[in-house]
C-alpha cells in the first residue's frame, strides 16, 4: 500500500499574528509547526502502512523552511518527503497549489492520498479536494475512521449529529478529522533519520508547469485585505434572580445578537 | 563567526520542544505536587530513545554532540525540572563511568537497559559532611583478596531511593584526599547497599533524592571503573564542563517556562484599564530578563561548542553554569512580581519555578566555590 500524505508547515499556533499596516497582508512571528490535520494524516498513513506494508511518502509545497514539516514525517516514521520548493506558489491560492501538488502526485505510483481536513493557517480546507479533482478521483472528507481492504476503503466521517461511511474504491483523496487517531511522538531513531536525510526538492518546472502559470497574481482568487475581528464589548452583567436572569440572557441571546 | 544551530540541531530543538510540550508540561504540577518518581511518564518518555543521548550509535545511542546535548537539557528542564533530573541523571552522570570503563558484561546487565530506561542509575558524589569539596570523601572502599569492601554513607544523591545501579565515589585513602578517589559500581541488591533517608526538598520535586548507606558492601574487582587506582578525579574531569554547562541549561529551561508565564501574564493581566506590559516598569523586566537570559545562552553554548572542538572549557563552563542559574534565579523572581500575589498561590506555576531554581545555585558547584576556582585559575595559584 503506497501512501502519500499532504504536509504543510503552518504558522506555530502561538505566534503573533498581526495585520500589516497595509491591510493587504499579515506579519506573522516565524514560528512554524506542522498543521495540526496534517499529523492526523500521517499518523494515519503510518498506521496502514504497519498493518498492509508499503511506504509512505510526505509531499510539501513551500519556501526552504517547509524542509522542516518534512523531517518531522520523517522522524515520525514516513519512509520519504519531496518539497516543491517554491516561496511564491506557497502565496498563491489553493487551486494553483493544488495544481502544483496534483503534477506531483501524478509522478508517483500510489494507492492513497492522505492530507489534513484544512490547514490552519489560511482554514479553507480546499485544497485535497481539488487535488482529487485534478487528478479525476474520489474524495472522502473530514474522516474519523479509515478501514482499507481489498482495493477498498470504508470511511467513517462525523456529520453533525450523526456518522456516514461511505465505501469507496482506491486510488482514492481523503482528508482526516481530529478524533482519527492521536499522532505519535518520533522515537530518537525516526528524529537521528530525519537529521541526517537529503530531502529532494523539485521545482514547479520540473513539474511540467509555467513557473508564472501558477505565481500568485496568476491566482483565480486574490485576497483584498484583511479586517481585525470586531472589537469585544465589555461583560454585560445581568442583575437579580438566577431565573429571572437567565431568562433576560436567553432574550438576549435570541432577539438582540441572534446567536441563538 | 557562526553563532547559528545547524539545521539539524534547529530541527533537533524543534522536535524535543514539540516532544516536551506534549509529554512533560502537561504533568509538570502534578509531578511537583506529588513528588514521587513518575514511572508512568517515566516509562513513556524513556521508550522515545532518548536516555542514549550522549552514547554512541553502535550500541544504541544518538551520538549527540555537546552542543544538542544541551538543546536537549534546557528543554526537559523547561517542561519540568523534577522530572528532567532523573532523566539526565541516567543519560549522563549515571552512566558515564559504567559506559566508560564498564567490562561488556557490566555494560550489557548496566549500560544498556539504563539507556532504554528499563533501570534507573545514580551517582554519589555527596556526604553530609562533603559536597562541592570532594577531597573530603570520606567513604572507603578496601581490596580484600578480590573484591572491594564499600563504607560509607552517601548524601542527596538523585535517583538514589530507586537506583538500580550506582556509581560511588569513594577513597581508597583517607590521607591520599583527592589522590584517593576512585569510582566503583554498586548494583541494587548488593548485601549491605540500601536506601536511607529520602529527602523532602523545596523544589525540583519528583526527582527522589535521599541517602544511601554502604555498610560492608562486598563487590567484585571488575567493580572499579577506572583504568588505574587512584585517577578518580582526573576521570572526573572528562565530564565535569558537561556536568556544569548542563546545569546552566536546566536553569536556562527553568528560566525559559518562567519567562514564558510571565509574558502571557503581562499581555492578558489589565491594571488600571490596560494590560500590564503596557508600564514602562513591566517592560523594563522584560527587557533585563531576555538580555540576561540570551547572555546566558551565549555562555552555555559557546562553552558546549568549545567542548564540541575539544578545546579547553574549564572556565567557560563555569562561567556558563554560575551566570546562568543566578539569571534563572533573578528571571523566577521578576516574574513572581509580575504575577503579583498570584504568584504566591500554589495553584499557579510561578512559585514552582522560583522554588526549583534554587536548587542550581548549588547543584553542580556552588557559587562561592565556582568563584574561587575561577579566581584561582585566572589569577595563579
Amino acid at each position: 500500500m503506497n501512501i502519500l500524505v499532504l504536509v504543510k508547515q503552518v504558522p506555530d499556533p502561538e505566534a503573533l499574528v498581526e495585520i500589516a499596516a497595509s491591510s493587504k497582508g499579515l506579519n506573522i512571528e516565524p514560528r512554524f509547526a506542522v498543521n495540526l490535520f496534517d499529523e492526523f494524516a500521517l499518523e494515519e498513513a503510518l498506521r496502514i502502512r504497519e498493518k498492509q506494508g508499503g511506504k509512505v511518502k510526505a509531499i510539501s509545497l513551500g519556501g526552504p523552511k517547509a524542509i522542516e514539516a518534512l523531517r518531522t514525517a520523517i522522524a515520525m516514521g514516513a519512509d520519504e518527503a519531496v518539497l516543491i520548493e517554491d516561496e511564491t506558489l506557497a502565496a498563491s491560492d489553493g487551486y494553483n497549489v493544488a495544481l502544483a501538488l496534483s503534477k506531483a502526485i501524478e509522478k508517483e505510483t500510489f494507492d492513497i492520498v492522505l492530507a489534513g481536513r484544512q490547514a490552519i493557517d489560511a482554514d479553507r480546507g480546499e485544497v485535497p479536494q481539488m487535488v482529487a479533482q485534478f487528478l479525476g478521483l474520489p474524495h472522502v472528507g473530514v474522516v474519523v475512521k479509515l478501514d482499507i481492504s481489498d482495493g477498498k476503503a470504508l470511511a467513517e466521517s462525523s456529520l453533525e449529529g450523526a456518522k456516514e461511511v461511505v465505501e469507496v474504491a482506491l486510488p482514492a483523496v481523503f482528508t482526516a478529522q481530529k478524533g482519527l487517531n492521536e499522532p505519535r511522538v518520533p522515537l530518537i531513531t525516526g528524529v537521528m533519520k530525519a537529521m541526517k536525510v537529503q530531502i529532494p526538492k523539485v521545482a514547479v518546472e520540473d513539474l511540467g508547469l509555467a513557473k508564472d502559470m501558477v505565481a500568485p497574481e496568476n491566482s483565480k482568487t486574490k485576497i483584498v485585505g484583511y479586517l481585525p475581528p470586531k472589537k469585544r464589548p465589555a461583560v454585560q452583567l445581568i442583575p437579580g434572580e438566577a431565573r429571572e436572569a437567565a431568562a433576560e440572557a436567553a432574550r438576549i441571546l435570541i432577539d438582540v445578537e441572534r446567536v441563538i | 563567526m557562526d553563532f547559528a544551530f545547524t539545521e539539524e540541531q534547529q530541527f533537533f530543538k524543534k522536535i524535543i520542544t514539540d516532544t516536551v510540550d506534549r509529554m512533560v508540561v502537561p504533568k509538570a504540577r502534578e509531578i511537583d505536587e506529588k513528588d514521587e518518581f513518575p514511572w508512568e511518564l517515566w516509562k513513556d518518555f524513556t521508550k522515545l530513545g532518548y536516555l542514549g543521548l550522549r552514547y554512541p550509535e553502535e550500541i544504541g545511542g544518538m551520538n549527540a554532540d555537546p552542543v544538542t546535548a544541551m538543546i536537549f537539557y534546557e528543554q526537559i528542564a523547561r517542561g519540568s525540572v523534577g522530572f528532567a533530573q532523573s532523566v539526565i541523571m541516567n543519560i549522563l552522570m549515571g552512566t558515564y563511568f559504567v559506559y566508560r570503563f564498564g567490562s561488556q558484561a557490566i555494560r550489557e546487565r548496566c549500560l544498556f537497559p539504563a539507556m532504554k530506561g528499563e533501570k534507573v542509575a545514580t551517582m554519589c558524589f555527596t556526604e553530609d559532611q562533603s559536597g562541592s569539596d570532594l577531597s573530603a570523601t570520606r567513604t572507603t572502599a578496601v581490596k580484600d583478596g578480590s573484591e572491594w569492601v564499600i563504607n560509607g554513607t552517601k548524601m542527596w544523591i538523585t535517583n538514589g531511593p530507586v537506583a538500580d545501579f550506582a556509581t560511588v565515589l569513594a577513597t581508597t585513602d583517607l590521607s591520599l584526599g583527592a589522590k584517593g578517589l576512585n569510582f566503583f559500581l554498586v548494583e541494587k541488591g548488593t548485601p549491605g547497599f540500601s536506601p536511607g533517608q529520602v529527602l523532602d526538598k523545596l523544589g525540583c520535586r519528583g526527582t527522589v533524592t535521599g541517602e544511601l548507606v554502604f555498610d560492608n558492601v562486598r563487590i567484585p574487582e571488575e567493580n572499579l571503573l577506572g583504568a588505574e587506582l587512584n585517577k578518580g578525579i582526573e576521570y572526573l574531569g572528562e565530564i565535569l564542563d558537561e556536568v556544569r554547562v548542563m546545569t546552566g541549561a536546566m536553569a536556562m529551561g527553568i528560566a525559559q517556562a518562567a519567562y514564558d508565564e510571565g509574558l502571557e501574564y503581562a499581555r492578558k493581566r489589565i491594571a488600571f484599564g490596560k494590560p500590564i506590559g503596557n508600564y514602562q516598569l513591566i517592560r523594563a523586566k522584560f527587557a533585563d530578563m531576555a538580555t540576561e537570559m540570551e547572555a546566558s545562552r551565549l555562555l552555555i553554548y559557546s562553552a558546549a561548542w568549545k567542548m564540541k572542538e575539544r578545546l579547553p572549557s574549564r572556565i567557560e563552563a563555569a562561567m556558563a553554569k554560575m551566570f546562568a542559574t543566578e539569571t534563572c534565579c533573578k528571571v523566577v523572581d521578576e516574574v513572581t512580581r509580575i504575577w503579583g500575589a498570584n504568584a504566591f498561590a500554589n495553584e499557579y506555576n510561578p512559585q514552582r519555578h522560583f522554588r526549583d531554581a534554587r536548587f542550581l545555585l548549588y547543584g553542580g558547584g556552588t557559587h562561592e566555590i565556582l568563584k574561587d576556582f575561577m579566581g584561582r585559575m585566572l589569577i595563579g595559584k
